[in-house]
């Protein structure tokens, strides 16, 4: 059973910001009202995190892409009182937008403020088969989260079961990783040792958020290089 | 974003709430016909895949739409496309909801008298073009073609062309691209007889300090800068940013230099100082290929100054340091890393140039890559070849014709003003006000968004007011267009013939193909078709101009001059460096088509044609100079500015040139005029803080803010959604009495607005920066109204050379806003 | 009015009182308290209509005005029965005015408490989810169950009691005989009856102490469970139970106060009452503080960052008004109150128990708000503002309170009258032979 990861090479990235975009475009992430997204309802499934370190003139600009973790043992999914949120078999932390009650207890409880939520109902495209025809649209009152586009593993899945054969590695490609110009996203089977994820997430430059709580983020990121 | 007290007491002390049922505007996002609807909802759900290249701006990515049932439903870049490999930026990701917008012009329209002046009317296509063609055929009839002019924005490759052609075969010249590479191009025709912007090759080189440039977000291309800059898999190359701003490109760069807007070409000198002090430079290239380094003695025996003794005597590090507010430390530091690592490259644009120094400064940051012996080779700077197009035997003009073109064009300067462009704004507008020396009747504008984005916006506005006929090909309703009499709206890219080729500073020539993805969703037509109906109506010589049907058999006619040179190929899966090599080795050629119609429905199914590999050049074909070399002391500006002090017409020279320089501003005097070197900007000295601005991947120069999607991602990385803000130093706010979060009154002499301030560590103190492309007064309902628009408060200022807007040339002061 | 039957008139008449004989002041408060209701209840339907974006909640801060709401609610709950049950337990005689009124406190404010989770809901409509795909493992659902339980086991514990003087309403006639009739069980007062009543009580007040300390417990755990800094602590179990029980206090103190003033018990709810209870205020203060001190003390000590971003917030930042709020309500107020015999007064006991309920609120909102509002990630803090619709909802909640106590007051006397008069009859007796029995034998010669 493969175990799907992603690395972030934050060398590469450059903050673009493009992965924001085509992870709301593949997923048909709602745009809220303009007053809404001031007030902290803006939905990223990719998020970005951009900090400022040290002071003038040595700052440095941190831009860091931030999808669900996708934690191997995630505290979002243990809390949640219907199982709307779950980690299934191959690593993947699911929603289920149509048994969610609209606690929004997981998003407390992820230590990474990963989730989303329908604060209203969201409004798309009239006649929404415009929109990705690949991902359901969402209702107001039920949380969201990257998905690490699951959609497209099905789809996958469902090409190599008709074709009589196994997953190829670079067959199963999230949205951000596809468009970014950068090329900074890396994505596959972390279990498979020869696979590109499982090399870089042993690179002496990995680190993941905060590993200290145990709870198995599957995001690594590869930290800067300064070449002097 | 700071939590402030005071707005937590407003938690007991009102009751404010937000209980405004149903103020969700976004209500529906997009807006689609109703066939569209039927069919989405009912079609068989075919999918097919089609490549184009995205249309939002003129990097030309390649892109890639997912149709169902003939509806595009997904874009993404299409991976083969050498100059995006895949990756789309945020804006083109999101360009089906530019196809999908509920403003988008639906149809031609006219400004009904009676209606009042913002009163439109629905008109057929027929009727509008009568409405232009009566009012063009008049003006011939009466010996007026040149009455007519055409604003023109980004376009190139064939569009430009056909467009040329028409107003050469109408007989007017007045044909402008009212854009930046007009007026970039000015210090690079200088220094060596270029018309077009040089190109890098930042893959190869091992250090690359750029003056200005944001590349990464604000380039030609931005996402093929992205890719150059993330792909240093063997090799970590160096970047350094030198800018007041921590832009992305800072953000990204190794080391950032913050530096004093306006003195970027003093910093350049200042390397160059220590370049030549050290003795780092390319001594061969220096003296095989440059004119103007050394001191020179002319036949009358006075002494020129040559560029090196000008730098060592004026730009030693403790003079620039108090310049820039750049540490002499790292003046040198910086200086010997440039001479000692090779092959190292200077880049200079956007801040570095965008004021009215930005000519002699892009002159100075360049004549580093001379000193540095960076042309034509790896690492290197060089030229792009043109696509080998096939063209059009041209039509001789009518007499009407001749005696138009012969006229003064409009957009050149009466006065002693930016004497190297043919076209500035500045004076363009000054010239249709006074109407000299002729009245403009027609006015066309196609693309951009000049009123926006100009700085004379109220003499501007007033132009467009006082010319009778106003042409737009505008799909949507925007600043300018607003002062239309006529709309002539533009297909989508994504409905449209269309090709995007030689895009600005990109290494390689190619050609990106666009074709109709979709049919028509509404009732407009192609900028092209619309001009080839004109000149049918014209009639006479000028319908002559155009032999073929409509804009989809002149792209066939260019295209198959490309065919026909064997050269180059259409894109395809798998090309690498390595491939490149092999090719260039064995040659590279097509071959493999069988007609030109195979050649064609290959290069439209995959997207494009490239030609990765340069005919060699010899040094007169690199510089373009007479002297076939690079001319640090420019013969070409020489003559720019002697042909100004003719014009004066006094009689003695010496007071005419003294007359002319003061016109100009140029403080300079002598053999240094003719020199790069750093020009003063006529900052206003009780004003505290510079003003800067700059322009973010989702909207660009303006265009994105129509999106919603992108007014989200505006400041999404600084949670400034759908808004502005100004960044500021904390020590600068301390100063100022600013916090984070704050409303601010920023003052300029030219106006004033308010924007929330953003406190940063990312930008230099005394310094401000707001960016630029939202304020809005129009574009459709999700840019209307949102921000605010810098340039709306910036003082009227011109590049003195080039007339290129000085966006980095106003001082402004802020105070909290009540 | 209901004119009596009968001229029996009873020793303790003025208990009864209330239920026959209804005020204006009763007709107005309940009028404007209803409108505040329907209010809230209109404002609701504008949310299940709409969605929680009326509310000032976003991301990051997920939970507001009704998760703090709930715990302070539920906290309040603790007043009742776990009071009555721990002084019937140790037979502290005082407490018989005092039982009944803690319990009506627990039935009502559990009421409330346990539908603000249900208003929090996004999608209501789905709450059959919990039954037919609930998840033991989540902390959500052990609050589902211990809330259920303990609303169960204090109803009743609050209906046994009530059945002897439900009897006599019933055997006085009068108005709504039927109701009474059957409420009272057939209750005649026979020896057997009484033995099961009093084995009844005894095993519910029993059972019904570590049900409360589960209940509030088990709160704690919904934010003590997961990882986040300011929640993540061991010791939220006791610190919440200890809140709750001294903001029940509080809330019992205020109830006493507003029912001896309006319906003249100062016969019964007497000086000496308000002083004991109001001991218990000042021993819970301190444990209060106590458990308040360990918590920030532990987190400063540690100074792991994340916690001690959160601990500044509050400290220093944007919620220390809040904080320090809470310090002085919960802390310095009382603690000054009932330490200075001049101010140990009832007015004196009303203020500082109206401190305590406010400080209680506060402290719910500084465990709740700060933590979400701080995320770990570098991201910007968030900021919550509530709006008009959770301010009604809480008005709403608290009417409900009001009026569920006023309608309470006219079916049910408000003290017990059986136990009174169980306590004039055997009480003195009992503790005669209580206190006889903690002494030394007498010493016998020889
Ligand atoms: N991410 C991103 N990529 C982009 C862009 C972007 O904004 N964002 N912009 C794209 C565009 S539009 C460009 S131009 C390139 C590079 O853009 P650059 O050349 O690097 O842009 P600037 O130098 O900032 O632009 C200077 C300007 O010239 C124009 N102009 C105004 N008045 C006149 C006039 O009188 N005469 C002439 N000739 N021009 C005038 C503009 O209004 C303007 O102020 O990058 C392109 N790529
Ligand atoms: N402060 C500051 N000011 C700047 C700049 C800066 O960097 N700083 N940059 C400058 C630069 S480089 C530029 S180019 C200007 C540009 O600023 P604008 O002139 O505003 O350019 P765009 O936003 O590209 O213009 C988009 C408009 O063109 C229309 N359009 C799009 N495609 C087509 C088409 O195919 N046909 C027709 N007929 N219309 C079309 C759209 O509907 C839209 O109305 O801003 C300049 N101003
Ligand atoms: S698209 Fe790639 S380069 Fe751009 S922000 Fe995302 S990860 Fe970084
Ligand atoms: S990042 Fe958050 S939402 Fe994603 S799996 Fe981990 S805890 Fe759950
Ligand atoms: S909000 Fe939905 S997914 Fe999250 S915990 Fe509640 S029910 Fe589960
Ligand atoms: S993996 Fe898919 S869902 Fe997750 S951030 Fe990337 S595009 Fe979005
Ligand atoms: S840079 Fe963005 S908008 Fe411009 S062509 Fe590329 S994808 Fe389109
Ligand atoms: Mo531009």
């Amino acid at each position: 059973m493969p175990k799907w990861a992603m690395v972030i090479d934050l060398d590469r990235c450059t903050g673009c910001g493009a992965c924001n975009v085509a992870c709301k475009m593949e997923n048909n992430v709602p745009i809220v009202d303009p007053d809404e997204a001031q007030n902290g309802r803006a939905m990223f499934w990719m998020d970005m995190v951009a900090t400022y370190e040290g002071e003038f003139p040595h700052t440095e600009a941190k831009h860091v892409p931030k999808p669900c973790f996708h934690c191997d043992d995630p505290p979002c999914t243990k809390v949640c009182p219907v199982g709307a949120t779950y980690r299934n078999p191959e690593g993947l932390v699911g929603q289920i937008y149509h048994r969610c009650i609209g606690c929004r207890y997981c998003m407390a409880a992820c230590p990474f403020t990963a989730k989303v939520y329908n604060w209203y109902d969201p409004k798309w495209i009239d006649g929404a088969q415009v929109a990705n025809p690949d991902v359901s649209q969402r209702m107001v009152g039920v949380v969201e989260k990257c998905s690490f586009c699951a959609h497209r593993l099905q789809k996958v899945k469902e090409t190599a079961d008709v074709e009589g054969r196994e997953i190829q590695e670079n067959e199963y490609v999230p949205a951000c990783m596809e468009n970014c110009p950068a090329d900074a996203i890396v994505f596959g089977d972390i279990d498979n040792r020869n696979s590109k994820v499982s090399r870089l997430s042993r690179s002496y430059r990995v680190f993941r958020y905060m590993d200290d709580l145990g709870v198995k983020p599957k995001v690594y990121y590869l930290a800067r290089r300064t070449s002097s | 974003m700071e939590i402030k007290r005071r707005d937590f007491l407003k938690l007991f002390g009102s009751l404010s709430g937000a209980v405004v049922l149903g103020e969700y505007a976004l209500d529906e996002v997009m807006e689609l016909p109703e066939g569209i609807i039927e069919l989405a909802k009912n079609g068989p759900g075919v999918e097919t895949w089609q490549n184009t290249i995205c249309g939002l701006c003129p990097a030309g990515c390649g892109m890639r739409i997912r149709l169902i049932d003939g509806i595009p439903v997904y874009v993404k870049g299409n991976p083969i496309y050498p100059i995006n490999k895949g990756g789309l930026c945020p804006l083109g990701l999101n360009a089906l909801h530019s196809l999908y917008h509920p403003d988008r012009l639906k149809r031609p329209m006219r400004k009904n008298q009676s209606a009042g002046t913002s009163g439109w009317e629905d008109v057929s296509w027929d009727e509008a073009l009568k409405t232009v063609s009566d009012k063009l055929v008049e003006l011939r009839n009466t010996g007026k073609p040149h009455h007519v002019a055409f604003l023109g924005h980004e376009e190139n490759g064939l569009m430009k062309r056909l467009i040329e052609r028409f107003m050469q075969a109408y007989g007017s010249p007045n044909y402008y691209q009212c854009s930046s590479a007009q007026n970039n191009v000015v210090p690079y025709a200088l220094l060596h007889g270029h018309t077009t912007m040089p190109t890098y090759d930042i893959l190869n080189a091992r250090l690359i300090v750029s003056f200005g440039s944001n590349f990464l977000e604000e380039g030609y291309s931005p996402i093929y800068y992205t890719k150059l800059y993330s792909h240093h898999e063997e090799q970590r190359t160096r970047y350094v940013q030198i800018e007041s701003r921590l832009s992305l490109t800072a953000a990204n760069a190794d080391q950032w230099v913050p530096i004093l807007p306006g003195t970027y070409g003093a910093l350049a000198l200042g390397l160059a100082y220590v370049l030549i002090r050290e003795e780092l430079y390319d001594k061969e290239f220096v003296q095989q290929r440059m004119v103007g380094f050394e001191d020179r003695v002319d036949r009358s025996g006075t002494r020129h100054v040559g560029f090196k003794n000008m730098v060592l005597g004026n730009y030693y590090p403790e003079k620039v340091e108090e310049l820039t507010g750049v540490p002499s430390s790292v003046i040198l530091q910086l200086g010997r890393e440039i001479g000692n690592t090779r092959p190292s490259l200077v880049i200079g644009d956007h801040g570095a140039i965008d004021n009215t120094n930005g000519t002699y400064s892009a002159m100075a940051v360049h004549s580093l890559n001379a000193l540095l012996g960076n042309f034509e080779k790896e690492g290197g700077i060089f030229f792009v070849d043109e696509p080998p197009f096939g063209g059009f035997k041209s039509v001789p003009l009518d007499a009407t014709a001749r005696k138009g073109r012969s006229q003064d064009p409009i957009g050149l300067s009466k006065g002693n003003a930016f004497p190297l462009t043919r076209f500035s704004i500045e004076s363009f507008t000054k010239n249709v006000l006074s109407g000299t020396p002729y009245p403009i009747d027609v006015l066309f504008v196609l693309g951009g968004n000049p009123l926006f984005s100009a700085l004379n916006q109220k003499e501007f506005s007033q132009a467009l007011q006082k010319i009778p006929l106003v042409v737009s090909f505008d799909n949507m309703l925007n600043e300018t267009s607003e002062h239309a009499h006529v709309i002539l709206p533009h297909d989508h890219f994504m409905e449209s013939w269309g090709e995007v080729s030689n895009v600005t500073s990109v290494g390689f020539t190619h050609v990106g193909m666009q074709h109709p993805v979709i049919s028509r969703v509404y009732d407009t037509r192609h900028t092209g078709d619309v001009l080839i109906d004109l000149a049918k109506r014209i009639g006479g010589q000028v319908s002559r101009a155009f032999p073929l049907k409509n804009y989809e058999e002149e792209l066939k006619r260019a295209l198959n001059g490309v065919y026909n040179s064997g050269t180059g190929a259409i894109v395809t899966e798998g090309v690498g460096t390595h491939w490149i090599q092999f090719l260039r080795q064995r040659g590279w050629q097509i071959g493999q088509y069988a007609s030109f119609d195979e050649f064609w429905d290959r290069l439209i199914k995959q997207g494009g044609w490239w030609n990765p590999i340069r005919k060699t050049k010899r040094w007169g074909q690199v510089f373009r100079t007479r002297s076939q070399k690079f001319e640090l002391s420019s013969q070409a500006l020489r003559e720019g500015l002697d042909k100004l002090v003719v014009k004066t017409g006094k009689t003695n020279s010496a007071q005419d040139r003294e007359f002319v320089l003061s016109q100009l501003n140029i403080s300079a005097r002598g053999d240094t005029v003719f020199l790069p070197h750093h020009e003063p900007v006529p900052y206003e000295v009780d004003m505290p803080l510079h003003l800067i601005t700059f322009r973010v991947l989702s909207v660009r120069d303006g265009q994105g803010a129509a999106l919603p999607m992108m007014q989200e991602m505006f400041g999404h990385s600084v949670r400034r959604y759908w808004q502005s803000w100004a960044e500021i130093n904390p020590k600068t706010a301390e100063l100022q009495h600013v916090r984070d979060g704050d409303w601010i009154l920023v003052q300029s002499d030219a106006g004033n607005l308010k924007v929330k301030a953003k406190v940063s560590e990312g930008i230099m103190p005394n310094v401000i920066a707001i960016p630029f492309g939202l304020g809005h007064t129009s574009l459709g309902r999700y840019a209307k109204g949102h921000g605010v628009n810098p340039n709306s408060i910036m003082k009227n200022l011109y590049d003195m050379l080039s007339g290129k807007p000085a966006t980095q040339a106003t001082k402004v002061r802020i105070s909290v806003a009540t | 009015m209901t004119q009596r039957s009968g001229a029996m008139v009873d020793r303790d008449e003025i208990l009864f009182r209330p239920i026959y004989f209804t005020g204006k002041g009763f007709h107005i408060t309940f009028g404007i308290l209803a409108l505040v209701l329907l209010w809230s209840l209109y404002m609701y339907v504008t949310q299940l209509s709409s969605g929680l974006g009326l509310t000032g909640m976003n991301q990051p801060v997920s939970w507001g005005f009704y998760i703090v709401n709930f715990v302070f609610f539920i906290g309040i709950s603790h007043a009742g029965t776990l009071i009555s049950a721990i002084l019937r337990l140790s037979k502290a005689e005082w407490r018989r005015p005092i039982t009944r009124m803690a319990e009506v406190i627990t039935a009502i404010v559990l009421a409330i408490g346990g539908l603000h989770p249900i208003i929090d809901l996004g999608r209501p409509d789905r709450m059959l989810n919990l039954f037919t795909a609930g998840r033991l493992q989540s902390p959500l659902l052990w609050d589902v169950t211990s809330i259920t339980a303990y609303f169960t086991a204090s109803t009743v514990y609050l209906y046994l009691p009530m059945i002897p003087d439900i009897a006599r309403i019933r055997d006085r006639g009068g108005k709504m005989k039927w109701l009474y009739t059957f409420m009272a069980w057939g209750w005649r007062g026979t020896k057997r009856q009484k033995h099961v009543l009093n084995r009844a009580i005894s095993i519910l007040m029993v059972m019904v102490i570590p049900i409360a300390i589960s209940v509030h417990t088990v709160i704690s755990y919904i934010f003590s469970m997961t990882l986040q800094p300011g929640w993540h602590s061991t010791i939220f179990g006791p610190y919440f139970v200890v809140g709750a029980i001294f903001s029940g206090i509080a809330a019992l103190l205020i109830v006493m106060i507003a029912f001896r003033r309006v319906y003249h018990f100062e016969n019964y709810l007497k000086e000496i009452h308000f002083q004991y209870l109001g001991t218990l205020l000042l021993i819970m203060s301190l444990i209060w503080f106590y458990f308040t001190f360990s918590e920030y003390l532990t987190g400063v000590f540690g100074a792991e960052p994340h916690e001690m971003h959160i601990i500044m917030y509050k400290l220093t930042g944007p919620y220390a008004v809040f904080f320090w709020g809470m310090i002085l309500c919960n802390f310095v107020l009382p603690v000054i109150i009932m330490s200075f015999k001049k101010l140990r007064t009832i007015t004196g006991i009303l203020i500082a128990s109206m401190g305590v309920v406010i400080g209680m609120w506060l402290e719910r909102l500084i465990i709740v708000v700060p933590s979400l509002a701080n995320p770990r990630m570098e991201l910007p803090a968030g900021m919550y503002m509530p709006t008009m619709l959770e301010w009604s909802l809480f008005a709403g909640g608290i009417a409900v309170f009001v009026m569920g106590f006023m309608i309470f007051s006219k079916f049910f006397p408000l003290i017990s009258i059986w136990e009174i008069e169980e306590g004039r009859t055997h009480g003195r007796k009992e503790v005669e032979e209580r206190i006889e029995s903690y002494l030394p034998a007498a010493e016998r010669p020889g």
